[in-house]
């Protein structure tokens, strides 16, 4: 988790020798003081630069940008994420129109950067850069740069100057040449290489050349950049993509909102273009979040005051305590879209499980039945345990002092003063003694929709999709037991239309897909049974069998040990699954597989988490897949990850390994009201056979550790929200 | 003919949408943000309210306590009912009181120490120095902390180096009575970045020690609260 909660009292420090004019000319509205001054804008290739050059700054930590430019018959769409303080990475899909090679009118491609700040902008230094871009593609962008950039105010000009200067190599060392610092020999791409694997033997070889440009904001709406680029284009003069009769390019940009940036351009002294920037950071939601506030802690009496009303006569039995606490709280629960499923109280502690639908923090959650938990029992019940629970497995035990919530409520320093004084304790299994709410089970729910089922990148029609009605069924017949199903309706849609088929030297696991797409208009997605529950303190198990996805069924067993404050999570899978027949019924076809994995979740400090799963795949290769991702303490998630296994780049086919990115955003996020949902998706260049996974519903570790410690000390402050 | 069947096909989507027993269903990304889009624009037409002119009638029919709070930024009035009370070990009182939309404010001896359900709420504020001199009707300096939510249920610290200057007597009207007050004025400087500028009035009726009225900053996204104890 991020830790957001940075103490900015050096600023205040330092204006201490000065004299308290409150009202200084740099004085700036408190409105503002959370928002981000001073981000780069960006270029054609959607990172910090000018027009079609790069610069050297870094976004702001976090930043999340989605860049969409257009000219001379050239498209590139890019999603960069500022991932740490001075390292970004960007996912880059472009077409080309009238390209003309390879069988394609339109040639479209799939690209990664990387850039590494190398140096942060002072006084007397500029900012500096190093990127890698296109550097697993099939390199048609390969290019290698340094860039620096400073920043300057000049007294007789309104707004800021940023100038900056370069050296390129590859694609951006083609145009002005001076010469090859590091070596001739750069190998250019080979055709029908199958492309994706880091081209170590080509960066910073060959011929380097300067470019440069300015950028002059000119107030807070308008920029002006103009650059000398050092991009011949040779690819794409010599095809007559279009034709470039200068090295010069000039543009105006527009910020419309605080979002978005629009730029219209000049470029090669023969063509306009456009550039759409959108800049997104998920510490600053759309719309901020706004909770009910909640009913202030119901204060005790003084014991001096009042000694009788500490009496613990009310709990002589533990059973009927229980049972009344119980009665007492469901409808209290409710109300803040709770659901108390246990309780158990003895005259000095009572312990309360909860399920929560509402809250996506769990502090939230918590902080909402310790209060409900104040209103209702009696003096005597000093410890307030609070066990928040996800599909039946207790999470963890929030151990809190009820005189330390009387006391701090409404203190100064009431978050981490309680954070202080708070317990988090493992939670058993099961509450031997507890007074269990009756109503619970058996459960039955349903839903009907819509849904959307996207497929991209096809060569033809780069984004194709389904759409339909989807019928979900779940049944809890009792605590842990979940039976659950999906029927799907297709009304129209084309990933069946596509006429890539795959062709595979692996077993077609995944490359079938299209086959499913086109039989399955009414199909079960999905139709399974599956237990879970505690098998320890820290120890969690799942079975699971059915069609457990659209394209495979059988058995599924997952252990997983996750301690209530580790960082650190061990996990075992094993399945075996057998190839669902295209129409998606009930029948299979001949392939079937064991495939399971051994797993090490790691959460490091800063909100970066890794994962690695060491096992055998679909397609029967054994590898290991590495998963690293960047979690806001709001929920937002945005990864990447990348699977090697013993087949080989050949076999594998195009890409030679399987690598995608992930995105995870909380619905609440957008809405600003209270919601547990998020949107997401798992983006893969291309989707071949090797390094593939079934996809098993309700895996243990995200379901467990929304409720352990790193989880909600992110959160905490919400505990009194 | 396909296109005839397109259309009827949307129009079930749209008709099924969001059907349910629970409330499980991911919607998808667009319609989310088309609803934010949506929600926003509403805001925006809604215009701004201008704040309520208090009544002798309806202050006489005033039987318990009551703050108006007349928020600057999205206008308009509230009155709010005082649901809670402490008193510290210091002697000083705090108090919560309750708007008629289920938000919430804490004055410590009249500063606002504390937001609830505001939206980007004051978690909670270290005002000693503040409290001090507006009890006591005298000058004074300090820092002034505040541990402010983000929206999106974290937080952040935020300092500033605030001083109280004791600006002399003034009397204030509160609907048809007229108050002897002394006005102290807490100038604060810090914030992310140093340069942000804060002013907090306080109208402290020379008599009673009371804040009869106030302006107030309640966070970035609220602004300023203008504050008035119609009964205590």
């Amino acid at each position: 988790m991020i830790r957001k909660r940075t103490n900015r009292v050096t600023g205040a420090v330092a204006l201490l020798g000065v004299t308290l004019a409150p009202l200084s000319t740099h004085a700036q509205d408190p409105a503002q003081m959370f928002e981000m001054r001073d981000r780069p804008t960006l270029n054609f290739y959607g990172s910090p630069g000018i027009v079609d050059m790069p610069s050297g700054e870094a976004l702001p930590d976090g930043q999340f940008t989605v860049g969409v430019s257009h000219f001379g018959g050239i498209t590139r769409n890019t999603l960069t994420f500022q991932a740490t303080p001075r390292i970004s990475a960007s996912f880059r899909y472009n077409g080309i129109q009238d390209w003309n090679s390879n069988g394609f009118g339109t040639y479209r491609d799939r690209s990664f950067d990387v850039r590494f700040l190398l140096h942060r902008e002072t006084r007397s230094l500029p900012a500096l850069t190093l990127g890698l871009q296109d550097f697993a593609g099939t390199g048609i962008y390969a290019g290698e740069y340094v860039a620096a950039t400073k920043n300057f105010s000049l007294r007789r000009v309104p707004g800021t100057i940023k100038a900056t200067g370069g050296l390129g190599w590859g694609r951006l060392g083609s145009s002005g040449a001076i010469g090859a610092p590091f070596g001739e020999d750069r190998p250019g791409f080979v055709v029908g290489d199958t492309g994706g694997e880091p081209g170590f033997d080509q960066w910073f070889r060959g011929d380097a050349a300067p470019f440069a440009g300015v950028e002059w904001q000119v107030n807070d709406k308008l920029g002006l950049k103009a650059e000398y680029s050092s991009d011949a284009y040779l690819p794409e003069t010599r095809r007559g993509v279009f034709t470039r009769k200068s090295r010069f390019n000039f543009g105006a940009e527009y910020q419309v909102s605080d979002a978005v940036r629009l730029g219209a351009y000049y470029l090669y002294g023969s063509e306009l273009g456009v550039n759409v920037q959108v800049q997104l950071n998920p510490d600053r939601p759309v719309s901020p979040l706004r909770l009910p506030a909640p009913r202030p802690y119901d204060i005790r009496p003084s014991r001096n005051a009042n000694p009788q009303a500490y009496a613990a006569d009310w709990a002589v039995s533990t059973e009927a305590a229980s049972t009344a606490v119980r009665d007492a709280l469901i409808p209290l629960l409710e109300a803040e879209g709770l659901t108390l499923i246990e309780a158990r109280s003895t005259a000095r502690e009572t312990e309360v499980r909860f399920s929560n639908e509402r809250y996506a923090a769990s502090s939230v959650a918590i902080g909402r039945v310790a209060r409900a938990m104040a209103l209702v029992l009696p003096a005597s019940v000093e410890v307030f345990r609070i066990v928040p629970v996800e599909n039946d497995l207790a999470q963890s035990a929030v151990v809190l002092r009820r005189s330390d919530l009387e006391r701090l409520e409404l203190s100064p320093d009431a978050t981490d003063a309680l954070l202080a004084r708070t317990r988090f304790d493992e939670a058993t299994p099961d509450l031997a003694g507890g007074a269990f709410n009756e109503a619970l089970y058996p459960d039955f729910a349903w839903s009907i929709g819509p849904y959307l089922a996207p497929s991209y990148f096809d060569p033809d029609e780069p984004v194709r999709a389904d759409v339909g009605v989807k019928l979900k069924l779940n049944y809890k017949p009792a605590p842990g037991w979940v039976v659950s199903g999906e029927v799907r309706q297709r009304l129209f849609g084309n990933v069946g239309d596509s006429s890539r088929l795959g062709q595979s030297a692996l077993p077609p696991v995944r490359t079938d897909g299209i086959q499913y797409a086109r039989e399955g208009k009414t199909a079960l997605n999905n139709l399974y049974v599956s237990r879970q529950w505690k098998a320890g303190e820290d120890v969690y198990a799942r079975v699971s069998a059915g069609y457990l996805e659209r394209m495979y069924g059988g058995l599924s067993a997952e252990l997983l040990w996750k301690p209530v404050a580790s960082r650190l999570a061990l996990g075992a899978e094993a399945n075996y699954v057998k190839q669902r027949d295209f129409d998606q019924r009930l029948g299979f076809r001949d392939y079937s597989v064991a495939t399971g994995h051994a797993s090490a979740y790691y959460e490091f400090s800063g909100g970066y988490t890794g994962q690695l799963d060491v096992g055998r795949y679909l397609a029967g290769d054994y590898g290991a897949t590495v998963t690293l991702e960047r979690e806001f303490d709001n929920g937002w998630k945005v990864g990447g990850f990348f699977t090697l296994t013993d087949v080989s780049a050949e076999e594998f086919g195009e890409g030679s390994f399987d690598k995608g990115i992930k995105l995870e955003i909380p619905l609440n996020w957008f809405l600003g009201t209270p919601d547990k949902r998020t949107v997401g998706t798992t983006i893969r260049p291309i989707q071949r056979d090797g390094g593939a996974r079934v996809s098993v519903p309700g895996r243990l570790y995200e379901q467990v550790r929304s409720g352990h410690r790193q989880a909600l000390e992110g959160n905490w402050s919400g505990v009194w929200e | 003919m396909i296109a005839r069947n397109i259309a009827i096909s949307l129009a079930l989507v749209v008709a099924l949408s969001a059907c349910s027993s629970g409330n499980d269903e991911a919607p998808g990304l667009p319609s989310v943000i088309a609803s934010s889009m949506k929600s926003a624009i509403a805001a925006k037409r809604a215009g701004r309210a201008d704040p309520v002119t208090v009544t002798p009638k309806m202050l006489a029919e005033t039987k318990v306590a009551a703050l108006q709070v007349n928020p600057e930024r999205a206008g308009g009035s509230d009155f709010l009912r005082r649901i809670a009370q402490r008193r510290d070990s210091d002697g000083m009182v705090t108090e919560v009181w309750q708007s008629s939309d289920n938000a919430q404010i804490f004055l410590r001896n009249g500063v606002l120490v504390g937001t609830r359900g505001v939206g980007t709420d004051i978690i909670s504020s270290d005002a000693r120095a503040t409290v001090r001199a507006v009890s006591t009707g005298t000058s004074g300096r300090g820092n002034r902390l505040y541990v402010l939510s983000d929206g999106d249920v974290t937080s952040q610290d935020v300092a500033f180096r605030c001083v109280t200057d004791n600006l002399g007597l003034q009397d204030i009207v509160i609907v048809n009575q007229v108050f002897e007050t002394i006005l102290l004025r807490e100038s604060c400087i810090g914030g992310p970045s140093g340069d942000v500028t804060i002013r907090n009035d306080f109208w402290v009726h020379a008599q009673s020690g009371l804040v009869k009225k106030s302006r107030q900053w309640a966070g970035p996204a609220s602004g300023y609260f203008e504050m008035i104890l119609l009964k205590d």
